[in-house]
């Protein structure tokens, strides 16, 4: 059975081919890619949280160095996991919709709807985060 | 064959993972909008990080969003893993290394809110 | 002059060689892709393999990979294609055997596995039919048009990935017996159906539903047989089977 399957199976390459595929299929594969970069970045998260217990100075440093410099390029990346959140948010609340029975029928037309009201919050938060960093419009 | 005529709980799983999900929709929208945009300050420094644990209610807030969001974020690595062609044996060992993993980063995420509350707030 | 069309086809010989092939076809001979195949081996190469049956989309025989996407070759009409250039490759997820030829077995044998015949508690004798009203007809009815081509299996991704996972057809057959109210055998079918290569290995692309010839919606069915599996497992949780 095993090695059947080295003939047939397309590895997890098959997961992000979207192209000239429904827009399910898009949204599947960036579900995931979006879910590992999330994981990710949780991780990194709970570390640099952890730097609490080396006291004011220390932590204060590093938030200072990732907000303001050297290292403000983060925040760049910051607003690029902020996308990612609102994508994976919006299409998780389908999925989860989907899990409870409702709009099992109108997926395509949820996906629209959730994902622009995301696009819409994500361009709210983008414009109050980017304010008290000090950017100002 | 053998595995399959056992009660798996595929269905239950999900339902978890759903249910979490919409959780952090709303943890995840509370704590953005405190840390971002309310909090009168761009970036949480040092002093209010403590002074918001010291508050009951945040600490009880970020331990269980800890939980929810570390879970959701494990269980939706170990639907990933389970999606590969590995072996059904090697899926089960990664799936129980993985569900320590989460019991360990719970157990330290909770460790390090208690310890940090007991920090006193410098002046 | 006379317009053609191209066949680049995907071949595989006996000694297991992969090449490809570029054949040119009129157009004013053939409509479908299954027609370009037999003008194909009538007029220019005999050797190449290929399964077609009844040509009207009813024995899901000709599934084939056409330009990029899972298809039947009966019921593709080239012209629609919009391309004079068509490439033809077998089906993906499959064992090929030779040029477009397939081995369709492990799939019939996922098919099996979830038990697609009416399951009753009683000893099945009966003086008279059971009754169905058309509203419950219609519950299963839109599932019983599965041809078993196996397009939905080469569309999705999750088979690609595993191929030990059921995959939307079986899982599909599964929801249309358990959709039936002649049938008893759900809680039969939960533990293959919501097992480690079941319902719950399916993250909703959609693509089976996508590219199924028959409008069968497999991805909405799996949906369906969670909410049942759902309700099962909590009713074993609390000790009621």
């Amino acid at each position: 059975m095993v090695e059947a399957n080295k003939e047939i199976k397309e590895g997890i390459w098959s997961w992000v081919k979207f192209l000239r595929k429904g827009i399910g299929y898009f949204a599947f594969a960036l579900h995931r890619l979006t879910g590992i970069v999330i994981l990710f970045y949780l991780y990194l998260h709970y570390t640099v949280l952890s730097n609490l217990l080396r006291g004011q100075a220390s932590y204060n440093a590093i938030v200072r160095s990732i907000t303001y410099g050297p290292y403000d390029s983060f925040l760049v990346l910051d607003f690029l996991l902020a996308l990612v959140i609102f994508y994976h948010g919006a299409n998780g609340v389908r999925l989860a919709l989907n899990e409870f029975g409702i709009g099992l029928n109108h997926n395509k037309a949820l996906f629209y709807t959730f994902e622009i009201i995301a696009m819409i919050l994500l361009g709210i938060f983008d414009y109050y985060a980017l304010q008290f960093v000090g950017v100002g419009f | 064959m053998g595995a399959k005529t056992e009660m798996r709980y595929g269905s239950l799983s999900r339902f978890f993972q759903a249910i979490t999900g919409l959780l952090i929709i709303f943890f995840l929208g509370v704590h953005l909008f405190v840390a971002h945009i309310n909090f009168g300050h761009p970036v949480a420094f040092f002093n209010s990080v403590l002074l918001q644990l010291r508050d009951p209610w945040w600490f009880a807030f970020f331990l269980i969003f800890v939980y929810v969001i570390t879970y959701h974020g494990i269980n939706g690595l170990k639907n990933l893993i389970d999606d590969t062609s590995i072996s059904v044996r090697a899926k089960r060992r990664i799936g129980i290394i993985l569900y320590i993993i989460y019991f360990i980063t719970i157990i330290y995420g909770t460790i390090l809110t208690i310890l940090v509350v007991q920090i006193p707030v410098p002046s | 002059m006379v317009e053609e069309y191209e066949f680049e086809i995907k071949r595989k010989d006996e000694s297991g060689k992969v090449y490809y092939q570029t054949y040119r076809v009129p157009k004013d001979q053939i409509s479908t892709v299954l027609e370009g195949l037999l003008y194909i081996k009538e007029n220019i190469d005999h050797t190449l393999d290929f399964r077609y049956s009844c040509r009207m989309e009813i024995c899901g025989s000709c599934g084939m990979e056409i330009n990029g996407k899972p298809r039947t070759a009966c019921s593709t009409i080239v012209k629609q294609l919009k391309k004079d250039h068509v490439k033809i490759e077998p089906l993906k997820h499959y064992r090929v055997i030779k040029d477009l030829v397939v081995d369709m077995d492990p799939f019939f044998e996922k098919y099996k596995e979830v038990k697609p015949y009416i399951i009753r508690n009683d000893d099945g004798v009966y003086d008279r039919e059971l009754k169905q009203t058309p509203e419950q007809f219609y519950e299963y009815a839109n599932y019983s048009m599965c041809i078993k081509c196996g397009l939905c299996m080469a569309a999705c991704p999750i088979v690609g990935s595993d191929p030990q996972y059921l995959g939307p057809a079986p899982l599909a057959a599964a929801w249309r017996f358990i959709a039936d109210n002649r049938d008893e055998g759900a809680k039969y079918r939960v533990a293959v159906i919501d097992g480690e290569e079941g319902t719950s290995r399916c993250h909703f692309s959609g693509e089976c539903t996508e590219v199924c010839p028959k409008g069968v919606d497999p991805s909405f069915a799996i949906q369906k047989l969670r909410k049942v599996s759902f309700k099962i497992e909590l009713a074993s949780l609390f000790g009621r089977s």
